[in-house]
């Protein structure tokens, strides 16, 4: 159990910094998520810590020590990959052993700790089947096991729910929480999903060109974005002019929406209400036709707006946060 | 493609010719192996096993066998584990030259063999190997190196590099994630690699004319004999070598169709 420091961390492929110069500092226990588009240097980032990379510059600390030298076999990482990577002419057990024999620890001690692991993980019983014999979810289970299994300093997840269905995602998601905390290792997962990253974590980190935008707790990330760039990346952002030309978001659920001349507001025309289960989605345009379309969302109760139907749109001052 | 039903029938007019231009001579050596005439003739008059019992009887054949297949297990073995570490190196690394280093290991593919003969030639004078056993073993392995990078190549680049990097994350050093994870993964892929090494070895006439000097491989045998004079022994030699290498490609298709690596490795 570790914390994960990063200092000036910079890794160039010719002119380009797939990581320019990150400073990020994860505390004992923390979950933190590594959030950006692809091409935003999260995974070169991730490869670092894992040590299968260096850096151009800046040094890495995991539980204090300096392993920016470390190779990968020195840093006690365990590692989780979207694509699963399990060794496929094992069986799950022979899976989740492999790092304990390669620990030296063998035998009926090892067969507990791996059982035991496997039990974490909601996957007894299928200790003897082949990878190939597991449907992605419980795949991903086995890694997770095998990852945890040897009691890393920290852990490392690479879009590990990516390649599931969304319910699966869902349900994978609470469980992974749960898991992380009952263990209570460091854990740094990477993810192009803002809704995980919101979900799961303590802490976000937004990358975009391999620099950081903004380090913040997923509450505060989406409703005090540091950037235009953290605004829509995630969520939906409504810009709005503010006095001296500068820009505020405004997130959906905050805008509201009623009858046209009984509480003020503007005047705009419903362009497209897309029903989401709880919640709907109202595109609008507000008269005048200057700027960009605002989008609001409303609990689905009662009476929904019609396309082409004229509103009143409003939102309160204290609900507008500057971005630039 | 796109093509008319006759264009498609002619299509396969000519391919079965071609088929059948190139496989005739081959089918017609097996039955004159088992003729009981003195001189080449087909068909047979009648049915015997004298060429087998003398190419089996004579010495001088069972020596060049012996060395033939001394040289392709020894040079198919080296060239299995150099070609397979620069088939790893060239897929997995990257590193200035990398396109220069693949074309220099595959060139003895590519290059005329005529001229790779000439080259080692001058190249094994030159340290002393020519005529030597020693020479002909380097000289076959240089040769296989690119059979085996081919093969391994692309089993190589079909394995997930990440399975590769989790090995390394959970501790397991460099030599242990090749031996216990890599390996037995693609050991369909290495057998169908060794087998193109070990029969691309004991085909090989070329260049052993060229180096080998007093030694004699099979081919290189068959080749002076029919110089000199047309000896029926060489069919029964040439029937063996014919069953030799329908029953590796057999053994490399049925391994690799199990391994469902078949249609990758053969593309």
């Amino acid at each position: 159990m570790s914390d994960i420091r990063l200092e000036g961390v910079t890794r160039r492929y010719g002119t380009v910094a797939a990581a320019d110069n990150v400073d990020l500092a994860v505390a004992q226990g923390e979950f933190v998520t590594i959030l950006g588009p692809s091409g935003s240097g999260k995974t070169t980032l991730l490869s670092l810590i894992a040590g299968l990379n260096r850096p151009t510059a800046g040094r890495i600390f995991i539980g204090g020590r300096d392993v920016t030298e470390a190779t990968a076999q020195e840093r006690n990482i365990g590692l989780v990959f979207q694509s699963y990577a399990l060794f496929p002419h094992m069986t799950v057990l022979e899976n989740v052993l492999f790092p304990l024999g390669v620990r030296k620890i063998t035998g009926a001690p090892a067969r507990a700790r791996a059982l035991e692991a496997l039990k974490l993980v909601r996957l007894e019983g299928l200790q003897d089947r082949r990878p190939s014999q597991l449907s992605g979810g419980q795949q991903q289970r086995v890694a997770l096991a095998r990852a945890i299994v040897f009691k890393p300093d920290i852990l490392l997840l690479d879009e590990p729910l990516g390649a599931l269905d969304r319910k699966l995602r869902e349900d994978l998601q609470v469980e992974l929480k749960q898991l992380q905390r009952t263990l209570g290792v460091t854990t740094l997962l990477v993810t192009h999903d803002q809704e995980e990253a919101l979900s799961l974590s303590d802490r976000i980190m937004v990358l975009n060109h391999g620099k950081t935008q903004q380090v913040a707790a997923p509450t505060e990330a989406y409703l005090r974005p540091a950037n235009r760039f953290v605004a829509e990346f995630l969520g939906i952002a409504n810009f709005v002019g503010l006095d001296g030309g500068r820009t505020g978001v405004v997130r959906p659920e905050r805008v509201r929406l009623g009858p046209v001349g009984v509480d003020g507001g503007r005047s705009a025309r419903v362009v497209e209400a897309v029903y989401l289960g709880q919640m709907v989605r109202y595109h609008l345009a507000l008269e005048g036709g200057e700027g960009a379309p605002i989008v609001a969302a409303a609990p689905f109760v009662g009476k929904a707006w019609q396309a082409g139907e004229p509103v009143a749109v409003s939102w309160d001052a204290a609900d507008i946060w500057p971005v630039a | 493609m796109t093509s008319s039903p006759w264009t498609r029938r002619l299509l396969a007019v000519i391919g079965i010719f071609g088929l059948v231009f190139l496989t005739v001579p081959i089918l017609i050596v097996i039955p004159m192996s088992f003729s009981s005439a003195k001189a080449l003739t087909f068909p047979p008059p009648g049915f015997s096993l004298r060429w087998y019992e003398a190419f089996f009887g004579d010495p001088r054949w069972m020596e060049a066998m012996a060395t033939s297949a001394g040289v392709a297990v020894v040079s198919s073995l080296l060239a299995l584990v150099l070609g397979g570490l620069a088939a790893y190196g060239l897929r997995r690394g990257s590193f200035a030259g990398r396109d220069w280093a693949e074309g220099n290991f595959m060139a003895p593919l590519i290059v005329p063999t005529i001229i790779v003969a000439i080259a080692l030639y001058l190249g094994l004078a030159k340290i002393g190997l020519l005529g030597s056993l020693l020479g002909l073993v380097v000289a076959h392995t240089i040769l296989n190196v690119p059979l085996v990078m081919m093969v391994m190549g692309v089993a190589i680049r079909e394995f997930d590099p990440r399975i590769e990097q989790v090995a390394w994350s959970l501790g397991a050093s460099w030599r242990t994630t090749v031996w216990k994870v890599m390996l037995p993964n693609l050991a369909p892929s290495v057998f169908a690699a060794w087998i193109f090494a070990f029969i691309g070895s004991f085909d090989e006439v070329i260049v052993t004319s060229f180096i080998a000097g007093k030694y004699e491989t099979v081919p290189k045998k068959m080749f002076n004999e029919l110089v000199l004079e047309v000896n029926p022994i060489i069919t029964a030699v040439a029937t063996l070598l014919i069953g030799l290498t329908v029953l590796a490609l057999a053994a490399i298709t049925i391994v690799l169709a199990r391994a469902g690596k078949l249609k990758q490795t053969l593309a």
